[in-house]
């Protein structure tokens, strides 16, 4: 099965980067994003009544940039390969190996994004538990992997989806226990994330609790993504 | 209108009627936004400096309350724009090729684009009202119409020139950047030097005036708003007819 994934994942991501202009926003978004929103995020959760300091602001834009455009990335993956995906598996690829190459590929992106955003904050402000704080921004990547091909799998319009998936990414960024001191909805899915970057941000060690459920929420996320990648890739339109 | 632009334009919005999600997530998306983030927010003290070198004593609540809207048209007009010019890459050129001008399939584009942004605006505008009380509501809206308009075309134009994976992102960082933080006086009492050069400064001043003062002061910044508008909608004319063309 690997043999044909990985070439086929690697085609996927190839068919993503033909436009040269995708790759340098790929890897200039991330970035200014960082460089941008992370001097401005400690000001904005203070009026918001949060209580990020400015260093653990700058971390967490890191995670939401990537947060973003991976769930983008993977809405764009389902809506828009969802034909080619059908012939691909009843060419003989069968629904399973296409949806795994799609992952591939969308980890992929997703890991470069997140290395993006996570050398700009290095490079910015220095981080005290790097390797932590890398984590944690992959476990937003793969959330919003898993919430944009849902979407994707769901939602035919892409500017419905679209519009889908910047109304999920506000829900989730207001309702952060950090960001504000009257969150409405208690769980969010990239709460444990958050938090693990807040603390890797400001020097801090994080407790298991949020290791398990940042991980959990990850793979779960992504059997979802999965399943979205499979149902799109056998079922006819 | 030509017939054949009134039927180009009918069936233009028949397509979105049969999509509802859309009219839908057109109104829940600014709703939620902007009610939630002014709901959020401290009444902490701030200071804004306004055209003709005002400076008024607010709250950050209030800030927001006046900030929201803009930001909010900002991104979901230009995601409308670049999904409009999307489609029409798709399914004009078959128009042209039937033998319709590309200027009537373009005049139908362009009216589902203004609809769009008049629901935006509108829904923007009364959920803004809802928590946030203007010192003078016409020049609010004005700059509103304003930021939808010249967002709808700076989408439209990254459509026509950008995969729509880029466009996305390009969307969504240039209305947060511009709109969120250069143009805000939550993070600086007044722009910066730069802030002038960027689309959303001049109907950014004029929104700010509107919401905090009764005085207008703000027509060079209109004027400035006008002209990128003026810009922007020649440009994309252009492109779309272009594009139609081709192929």
């Amino acid at each position: 099965m690997l043999s044909a994934t990985l070439p086929t994942g690697a085609a996927f991501v190839r068919e993503h980067l033909r436009t040269p202009l995708t790759l340098v926003m790929l890897i200039a978004i991330p970035a200014f994003f960082v460089l941008v929103f992370a001097s401005v995020l400690g000001e904005f959760s203070e009026a918001l009544g949060g209580t990020l300091a400015s260093q653990s602001a700058t971390a967490i834009s890191a995670g939401w940039a990537t947060a973003f455009l991976c769930g983008a990335l993977a809405f764009f993956q389902v809506s828009s390969s969802r034909g080619a995906d059908r012939r691909l598996a009843a060419a003989g690829l069968g629904p399973l190996r296409v949806a795994s190459s799609r992952i591939l590929a969308a980890l992929a992106i997703g890991l470069t994004i997140s290395a993006v955003a996570f050398v700009t904050l290095w490079l910015r402000s220095g981080i005290a538990h790097p390797l932590h704080a890398f984590a944690a921004i992959f476990a937003f990547a793969a959330t919003y992997i898993g919430i944009g091909a849902v979407i994707g799998a769901f939602v035919k319009g892409q500017l419905e989806g679209s519009l889908l998936v910047v109304l999920v990414f506000s829900v989730d960024a207001f309702s952060d226990p950090q960001m504000t001191s009257n969150g409405l909805i208690a769980e969010t899915p990239t709460q444990n994330a958050a938090n693990l970057l807040v603390a890797a941000g400001g020097a801090q060690g994080s407790p298991p609790g949020d290791w398990v459920g940042a991980g959990s929420i990850a793979l779960a996320a992504l059997a979802v993504a999965l399943a979205a990648f499979w149902t799109s890739a056998r079922t006819r339109a | 209108m030509s017939a054949r632009a009134r039927t180009a334009t009918a069936m233009a919005f028949r397509d979105q009627r049969r999509r509802p999600l859309v009219l839908i997530l057109l109104v829940i998306v600014p709703a939620y936004v902007i009610t939630r983030s002014i709901a959020e927010t401290l009444p902490t003290p701030r200071d804004v400096g306004l055209p003709g070198g005002v400076l008024v004593h607010t709250t950050m609540k209030d800030v927001h309350g006046a900030e929201m809207g803009g930001v909010t048209i900002a991104f979901v007009v230009a995601l409308v724009g670049v999904f409009v010019m999307q489609s029409a890459l798709e399914g004009d050129r078959r128009l042209v090729l039937a033998g319709f001008r590309p200027g009537e399939a373009v005049l139908a584009r362009l009216a589902v684009l203004l609809a769009a942004t008049a629901v935006v605006v509108g829904v923007s505008a009364l959920v803004t009202a809802l928590s946030f009380d203007a010192a003078s509501w016409p020049e609010v809206i004005a700059a509103l119409v304003l930021i939808g308009l010249i967002y709808g075309g700076i989408g439209a134009l990254a459509g026509a020139l950008l995969d729509k994976l880029a466009a996305t992102y390009l969307m969504l960082f240039l209305a947060m950047t511009d709109v969120g933080i250069v143009q805000s006086p939550m993070f600086s009492t007044t722009p910066g030097r730069f802030a002038v050069l960027l689309p959303a400064y001049g109907p950014s001043r004029l929104m700010y005036e509107g919401a905090f003062s009764t005085s207008f002061q703000a027509a060079g910044e209109l004027a400035l708003g006008l002209a990128w508008l003026a810009a922007l909608s020649v440009g994309v004319y252009v492109v779309l007819r272009r594009a139609v063309r081709a192929g």
